[in-house]
This record gives structure tokens, C-alpha cells and sequence, in this order.
């Protein structure tokens, strides 16, 4: 019986002598899609309306689509890291786009809709009766309103927060609000991703949440909107957002990535690796024509009347569809 | 001598020789299974491991982490233990209506999807609900603090060790017990006497597999407490936030210290309880 | 004492209906039944470990019905010995022992003393029983059940063991209730037996009286009664010497006939007319050479179908005219007779050795 015990040694001896993994940068030719079909990471709080002009899409051309949802920071990590390429990468926040995945994933993107953020509540939340978008911090501020808001270091969403309630700051002309509000949400009211945050609210462990007017519409929550100078809601009003920064974890925990006030900018692209580069570009530029817009918009997503595309090396078809009026 | 077939030259039996066969074949197919199981971890071993033990010294986050772990996972395998042992014993030993019923619902919590899970128990121990009030009024949020861990581990890991206990249980014939109380021990003393001792390698055997259960939650219990993070929270955080290379270690160092509590446990394991035909 | 009134439990398919019987204090009570006829069942329901259904359980006048094992002074003993595995022998007899001395005492009269430094497992089956009844004696309980402690034992440790039973039984007293399959032992052993078949009580009473006088055929074949016939009686007429005279004709035991097949016996009795079985034993049949005159109402002319010799008794089954009787003899009677097969024998035995039933 030596035989038996020997398997196991040369089947350790055999294993150990893999190659390494390879780094972040080299692709190793791993890919997503599985057959014909074609996949899309999306942003969740995007996520019903590209599943809107997704299955439209798919109707239409005879295709298999798959979608896989995500925080945008964990869409960026199965690129860079592991190597999962998708055909077509939607992300909430466009700053991932230079920041991780450019030039090594994709030379180019296309910023194609907005959103803003919101406070959104239930009817089982404390005053829900009387909050409106004037006198939402002196509700939040009672005793016994429990606030919920996602990870800066892992959320867009969870930035935005912050950045909003410094411009809230600023706005009502309330020295030390900013500091009252983020007490109002310690450690123990933090999730990873504002999706996170959702069920928590509708099992009433949350009074109110930050969150974005699209995600709101999607999981039916109410919600009260915020004045446009501070919600991050309004592309035009660059300048008045750039007012607030905050400091979040950069690449490594190490590094700190200071991000200035932005309107809210979903950005898309098609990665380099696409396993189906045609029927991607097809659907980009779907998405991207009046009809796309139109879609998204019925889904209660605010296209870009205009999507800007930001790079080079974008498909024709793609720069077409964003041109046309 | 038996008659051997042209050319034949039989040097073993024929069952014999399919016998050896079959132990290569066991042998082989052990093996290949035993390094699915123990090559994913010796690789996060391996890619982690010395970044993993100097971190256990600069990363405070990282030792909070693990210290929040091991004190909760303990805390849910002794609530386990406590609260599922008279529950598994008297599956073993007592035939009730329903009792089939019973055992099933137990069995419940393994099926339900993590995340799942931890709503449902946020619907009944968050400050909305009958019990959170109660226990808002002493003090005692359940989301967002350890208490909400603890939950969470306990919901997922007592099913296992009901069952494995049960088993254990099971095992002791139950006329040791009768005749300890011929004796004149009553039920209880005659259960510590004689049943406990006796079942008591099964016991820690399903002790271990709770301990290891509710220390690997995730999905549950980011759900009730994301913050203070256990040591799975925190590997996914350094994953999604910054990728394999700050993940790794915590992985890493998880896997090390884990060794010992399993260790420990496993080698608490009494000498009795094998070889029962006395 | 050990009293048991219109007792019904049920363990899986063991069920027990309606038993009663009772063991005066400080007498040997055997149960004899086939397989699977409850014997375990009793004595786990008269010792609380099986709940009592209905009927009742009294021990020494009190009523235990419904209480818990513990407080009803009593011991148990299985055929497996259920010896505690993760304790020593020592604690193993003192386990339940309020008197540590007196533990020591009761091990050393059994013979349990000398293994006291041998672990559990390595005692053979005798050793385990002698500490499992060490053990149960300890507590000194007022009642002893046992459950066919001795039938895994080989002959010679049967034998010691039952002698030390009994002699231990006697000493302190003890209500014994044994289970047994071997009704040979029930014979050796009991002042009271009991028979069970199917959960419920065939006949009980003083041993002899059972085996002398079966209640039925099937009482009688499964006790070994090696005669049994089935056939029809009927009182004799007015014959003088088949009446006879005297003490018996008055108190009402007439003459009877019974005819079984090619057999017909006489026999006194007061059964009535009709189909019935008789039974006579083994040991009540007397071989001889040749036809004597003697006072056996029935005598037998045949030939030795087979003999089987077991040790010092000797079976003689003989052939009379188509149906057979077994004897049982001495093996030295049947070497002084130089009996053989085939050989022609007379088989006789007295009216009064026949059984009706």
C-alpha cells in the first residue's frame, strides 16, 4: 500500500509548481461571456434601466444578454484583478475610468446619464409625514432618527454623501452642519454599497438613507429632493460642487484620493478585450441613440440629451449614435 | 493447485489483485479531493502568509478584526451550545408528534441564502420589531453592533451543530442511561454521569464545525453589522476597496489563526466513546 | 415483593396486554417466553424505564406505578451488562453505591474484586456480568430484574454466576425477577415462573406446578414437554377396574379414557368429555425389557425408534404402534437395560402421570 500514500506527495509535488498569477496589467486572456451571449456590468443603481434597454436589445437583434450587478469600485476590481473582461462595463462613478481602468482595460468612455442624490425614507420611517426638502436636517436631527449611508472607500455613493452635506453646509449658511449630519450616521449605519442600505430601511432598522433619485425610483422608496446647488444633480453647476472635497482611500490603503464635488456621471465603455467586441459596439450605440435615451428615461434614468464621449479609439457606430439628435 | 490458462501467470488471486486495484483507485480519487480541498487555501497561504503575521503587528484594523472574530464566534458557538444541546438531545432520544417537522425547520436556517437570512433576522430583532424594543429599552441595539454578529453566526451555525450533536447522542445506547438511573441517578445526573462523557467526541467535533461556520459568515451579518467588521467583512472590504494584494493577507492570516482553536479543539476529543461494546 | 396488576405497555412493536402476576419478597421469579414475546419489555416497564400504559406496579405494597427509575429501589442487569465505558471497573460498582464499604464488600462476595485494575474493555463476557451484577447489588436494591444475564456466558460461567445469584439473593433478601428463553434453568432456578407469549401471561405459579401441569398444548411444547398428544376423552363407564373405588371416586375424579390415534391412555381427572390434549413427561415414562406387573395403569409395547445420550440423562424415544413416547432415564439404567435401537422395549406410566389440557 506505499503506492496510496505516495499520490498524495506527487500530487502535492505536481500542484505546487503552477505559475504565478499574473499582474494586474497583463491580460491573461480571461474573459466573461459564455457562448454568445453578452454581458454587462452595471452600476446597481443603474441597473433596472440598462436591464430595460438590455432585454429591448436583445428582443430585437436575437441576442442572449447577462448582466451582473455591482458596486462600481467591485466592477473595476473583477477587471483589473481577476481578470473577468465583460463586453460593456457601466459605471456610476466616471472618475473609475482614468483612475483604474485606462489605458490598460479601454482608451475611451462615454458619459450618458445623470442622477442626483436623494434622501429616501419609507412610510414606516419617523416623520415621514412632515420631511420635506427645506426642513430635512432639523428632522434628521431629532432624537431617535436612525441615517444610513454607504462606504466612502468602497461606494461612489458613499462619497457623494459627504460631498452633498458639505455643500448643505455651505448652502444654509450652518457653520458645523456637516459635522452634526455625519454624527447622525456613526460607523455602526454604514454599509459597503448604497444597495446595501436598502433592505436595511425597509426593515425599518433606518429611518432615512442617502441615496440617488434613480435607485429611489427603482426600489420604490419615497424620497425628498435636495436643493440642485447641493445634490450633485445639475451638470452645468461644475463650479458650485467643486466647493467640497473629501479625502477617500486611494490604490492601496496607504494612498489617499482626494475627490472634489462633481455632477453625478454615469459612464460606460467597452473594454479592450470584449469577448464580442460587434455585438457590443451594437449595443452601446443602441443605447446611446435618441431611442436608448428615450428608454432610460422611461425607466426614470436622466440621459444625457447629449452623450459626451471622453478618450479616443471609440467605435464609429458608437460616436455616430451619440451625435444623433 | 488450480489450472492456469495459456500464457497466464496468475502471481495473485484475482481478487486479490482487483482488491489492490480498487485501494490505488480510493487512494487516487482521495487524494485529488483532499487537494481541491487543501490546495485554495495553501495558495492564499502561500501568497499571504508573511505579509498576513507582520501585519497582525502594524495593522490595528486587522487585529481588531480577528479579535472581534474569535471573541464572537465564540460567543455564538457557547449560545449554541447551550441552546442546542437539550434541543439535540431530545431529537435523539424522544419520539414526539411533529417530531420529523421539527427537525426539518432546523435544518432551515442551512438552506436560506445568506443575505436572506440577515434581513429576516433584522425584521425580528431590529428596534421595529416586538424583541428589538424590548431590548432597545435595555440598552441593547442588535444592527450595527456585536450583539448583531453574534445573531447572525448563531442563526447559521446552530442548525450544524444541532445535528451533528444530535448524532453524537444518538450514538450512546440509551440503556447506559436506564441503568444509571436504576441506580438511582435522576435524568439530569444520570445525562452528565454517563450520556455527556460518553458522546462528548461527537460534542466537540460538532463544536468545532460551529466555531468554523460562524467564524466564515459574511452575507448575514453585513447585513446587521457592517461596522465593527469581523475578519470576513474586512477581507471583502480590502477587496473590493484595493484588490487581491490587501486582501490576501487578511485571508492569509485568517487561515493561520484559525489552525489553532481547530486544533486545540479537535485534540480536547476524550479517549472513551470508541469501542462502546462494554 | 414484586406485584404486577392488569400491566399494558408498548416499546416499538413489543407490546404488553393486561399481565399480572405476582413474586412474594424475597422469592426467585423467572419469565419464560419464546422471542419477541415482551420479556424485556416487563421488566423495563416494572423498573420505570417503559411507561406503563395501564394496570399497575407495586413493589414491597407500593404502589410505583409512574414513578421514575431511580426512586423505585431497584437493580438491573442486561445480557449485555451495559458496563460505563469511560469509568473503571471500581467506579463502575460503586457508581450508585451510598455505602462505599458495603460496595467493596458485595464486589468482593461476587468475585468482581480481582478486576479491579483491568480496564472495561478488556474484561471477557463473564467478567462484565460479575461486575454488572456487583454493581447492581451495591445499592443494595429490594429488587433485582434481570434480563437473560447468563445466556451469552459459556457453561461453566453460567453456572458459577447463577450459583452466586442465588446465593446472594438469599442472603440479602432480594426480590429476584429473572428473564430466561431456557426453561431448563426456569426450572433450576424459580419459585415462581411465569410464562409470557406475545405480551401476555400464559400461566405463572411454582415452577413445578407449570411444567406439571401446562395450561394448554402450546404451554406444555414449548416448555419441552416431550408427550403431548391430541385426541378425545371420555369418562369410563361403569367399569369396577377402571372406576375404581375409594377417597378419589368421591371427591369427583373419574376414570377417564383418551384416544389419540393408535394410542389410548387412561387417566383420572375431572375434565369433561371431548377433544383435549394430554401430556405426560419425559422423566414420569419407565422402560423395561419385558411387560411387568405393576401399578402403571399404561404400559406400552414398542421398539426403540432412537437414543440420545446428553451426559448423565439418557432420551429413549419409543415407537408404539405408529405414535411415540420419549422416556427420559438415567444414562447407567439405560446401559444396565443395554437398550439399542430397534430393540423391543415397554414403556409404562401411571394414570396419575397423565396430564389433560
Amino acid at each position: 500500500m506505499r503506492i496510496r500514500s505516495l499520490v498524495p506527495v506527487v500530487l502535492a509535488v505536481a500542484a505546487s509548481c503552477n505559475k504565478p498569477a499574473p499582474k494586474s496589467g497583463e491580460s491573461a486572456g480571461g474573459t466573461a461571456g459564455s457562448g454568445g451571449a453578452i454581458v454587462v456590468y452595471t452600476a446597481a443603481s443603474v441597473a433596472i434601466p440598462i436591464r430595460a434597454a438590455l432585454d429591448t436589445f436583445a428582443a430585437r437583434e436575437h441576442v442572449t444578454v447577462q448582466q451582473e450587478n455591482g458596486g462600481s469600485l467591485d466592477i473595476a476590481r473583477k477587471l483589473t484583478e481577476l481578470h473577468e473582461i465583460p463586453d460593456v462595463v457601466v459605471l456610476a462613478d466616471y472618475h473609475v475610468f482614468p483612475n483604474l481602468l485606462m489605458p490598460e482595460q479601454t482608451t475611451w468612455y462615454a458619459d450618458f446619464a445623470r442622477n442626483r442624490m436623494v434622501l429616501a425614507f419609507t412610510d414606516k420611517s419617523k416623520f415621514a409625514t412632515e420631511v420635506d426638502s427645506t426642513n430635512w436636517p432639523k428632522i434628521l436631527q431629532r432624537p431617535g432618527v436612525e441615517l444610513g449611508r454607504a462606504n466612502p472607500d468602497l461606494d461612489p455613493n458613499g462619497y457623494r454623501t459627504l460631498l452633498t452635506l458639505q455643500l448643505a453646509e455651505q448652502y444654509y449658511e450652518q457653520p458645523g452642519l456637516y459635522g452634526r449630519l455625519m454624527k447622525l450616521s456613526p460607523a455602526k449605519n454604514v454599509r459597503p454599497k448604497e444597495a446595501d442600505l436598502v433592505g436595511v430601511l425597509q426593515a425599518g432598522e433606518f429611518d432615512y438613507i442617502w441615496s440617488y433619485e434613480s435607485l429611489a425610483e427603482a426600489t420604490k422608496l419615497r424620497y425628498i429632493t435636495l436643493p440642485s446647488a447641493i445634490d450633485l444633480g445639475t451638470p452645468g453647476d461644475t463650479d458650485m460642487y467643486a466647493k467640497a472635497s473629501v479625502k477617500v482611500a486611494g490604490k492601496t490603503r496607504k494612498d489617499t484620493l482626494t475627490i472634489k464635488g462633481e455632477p453625478i456621471v454615469y459612464a460606460l465603455s467597452i473594454p479592450k478585450t470584449a469577448p464580442h467586441p460587434q455585438a457590443a459596439e451594437q449595443f452601446v450605440a443602441f443605447l446611446l441613440s435618441p431611442e436608448g435615451r428615450a428608454l432610460m428615461h422611461a425607466t426614470r434614468l436622466d440621459a444625457l440629451g447629449t452623450p459626451v464621449i471622453i478618450g479616443t479609439g471609440e467605435p464609429a457606430s458608437v460616436r455616430a449614435a451619440a451625435s444623433a439628435q | 493447485m488450480t489450472h492456469a490458462g495459456a500464457g497466464e501467470d496468475r502471481t495473485l488471486p484475482r481478487s486479490l489483485a482487483a482488491h489492490r486495484t480498487a485501494s490505488i483507485v480510493a487512494g487516487l480519487c482521495g487524494s485529488i479531493f483532499l487537494l481541491f480541498l487543501v490546495a485554495p487555501i495553501a495558495r492564499l497561504v502561500a501568497g499571504g502568509g508573511t505579509s498576513g503575521v507582520s501585519a497582525l503587528f502594524t495593522d490595528a484594523e486587522l487585529r481588531g478584526a480577528l479579535w472581534l472574530t474569535a471573541v464572537t464566534a465564540t460567543l455564538a458557538m457557547a449560545a449554541g451550545a447551550l441552546g442546542g444541546t437539550p434541543l439535540a438531545y431530545l431529537l435523539a432520544r424522544r419520539s414526539f408528534r411533529g417530531k420529523a417537522v421539527v427537525a426539518a425547520v432546523l435544518d432551515l436556517p442551512l438552506l436560506i441564502p445568506h443575505p436572506v437570512a440577515g434581513i429576516a433576522l433584522l425584521l425580528i430583532l431590529g428596534r421595529e420589531s416586538a424583541v428589538g424594543r424590548v431590548l432597545l429599552h435595555a440598552g441593547i441595539q442588535v444592527a450595527g453592533s456585536p450583539v448583531g454578529i453574534v445573531c447572525a453566526m448563531v442563526f447559521v451555525s446552530a442548525p450544524l451543530y444541532i445535528s451533528a450533536a444530535r448524532e453524537a447522542f444518538a450514538r450512546v445506547d440509551p440503556r447506559y442511561e436506564s441503568v444509571a438511573r436504576t441506580l438511582g441517578d435522576p435524568a439530569w445526573r444520570a445525562f452528565r454521569r454517563v450520556t455527556l462523557p460518553l458522546s462528548m467526541r461527537g460534542l466537540i467535533a460538532a463544536l468545532v464545525v460551529m466555531w468554523a461556520r460562524a467564524v466564515s459568515e459574511f452575507g448575514a451579518i453585513v447585513i446587521l453589522t457592517y461596522n465593527p467588521k469581523v475578519a470576513s467583512v474586512l477581507t471583502f472590504d480590502r477587496f473590493t476597496g484595493f484588490g487581491l494584494t490587501e486582501a490576501l493577507p487578511v485571508a492569509a492570516v485568517l487561515s493561520i489563526l484559525a489552525l489553532i482553536p481547530l486544533v486545540a479543539l479537535r485534540a480536547l476529543r476524550p479517549d472513551h466513546g470508541a469501542g462502546m461494546d462494554v | 415483593m414484586i406485584e404486577v396488576v392488569g400491566l399494558d405497555a408498548q416499546v416499538g412493536a413489543f407490546r404488553l396486554r393486561e399481565v399480572t402476576f405476582t413474586v412474594p419478597r424475597g422469592q426467585y421469579g423467572v419469565v419464560i417466553g419464546p422471542a419477541g414475546s415482551g420479556k424485556t419489555t416487563l421488566l423495563e416497564t416494572i423498573a420505570g424505564i417503559v411507561e406503563t400504559q395501564a394496570g399497575q406496579v407495586k413493589l414491597d405494597g407500593r404502589d410505583v406505578t409512574g414513578e421514575a427509575p431511580e426512586r423505585r429501589r431497584l437493580g438491573i442487569v442486561y445480557q449485555h451488562g451495559y458496563l460505563f465505558p469511560h469509568l473503571s471497573v471500581a467506579e463502575n460498582v460503586a457508581y450508585g453505591a451510598a455505602d462505599a464499604a458495603f460496595a467493596a464488600e458485595i464486589a468482593e462476595r461476587v468475585g468482581a474484586r480481582p478486576l479491579y485494575d483491568r480496564p472495561v474493555r478488556a474484561l471477557s463476557g463473564g467478567e462484565r456480568q460479575v461486575v454488572a451484577l456487583a454493581r447492581a447489588f451495591a445499592v443494595r436494591p429490594s429488587v433485582l430484574l434481570l434480563d437473560e444475564p447468563f445466556s451469552a456466558l459459556d457453561p461453566r460461567s453460567r453456572t458459577r454466576l447463577r450459583r452466586v445469584v442465588r446465593d446472594v439473593h438469599r442472603e440479602m433478601g432480594t426480590t429476584v425477577l429473572q428473564v430466561t428463553h431456557d426453561f431448563t434453568e426456569a426450572g433450576l432456578l424459580g419459585d415462581v415462573a411465569v410464562l409470557l407469549d406475545q405480551g401476555r401471561v400464559l400461566q405463572s405459579g411454582p415452577p413445578g406446578g407449570v411444567f406439571r401441569e401446562p395450561a394448554s398444548a402450546y404451554i406444555a411444547e414449548f416448555l419441552g414437554a416431550e408427550n403431548v398428544f391430541a385426541g378425545t376423552v371420555r369418562a369410563l363407564g361403569d367399569d369396577p377396574a377402571a372406576l375404581g373405588a375409594g377417597p378419589d371416586a368421591a371427591r369427583g375424579h373419574r376414570a377417564l379414557e383418551f384416544r389419540s390415534g393408535p394410542l389410548t391412555i387412561y387417566t383420572v381427572g375431572d375434565a369433561a368429555d371431548g377433544p383435549t390434549h394430554a401430556v405426560i413427561r419425559a422423566e414420569e415414562i419407565v422402560l423395561s425389557r419385558d411387560a411387568a406387573a405393576t401399578s402403571a395403569r399404561n404400559q406400552f409395547v414398542g421398539s426403540i425408534e432412537e437414543i440420545a445420550v446428553l451426559g448423565a440423562l439418557t432420551r429413549v424415544t419409543v415407537d408404539v404402534g405408529g405414535a411415540s413416547l420419549v422416556s427420559a432415564l438415567t444414562t447407567r439404567s439405560a446401559e444396565e437395560l443395554a437398550l439399542e435401537r430397534g430393540a423391543r422395549v415397554c414403556a409404562s406410566f401411571k394414570a396419575m402421570a397423565v396430564h389433560l389440557c
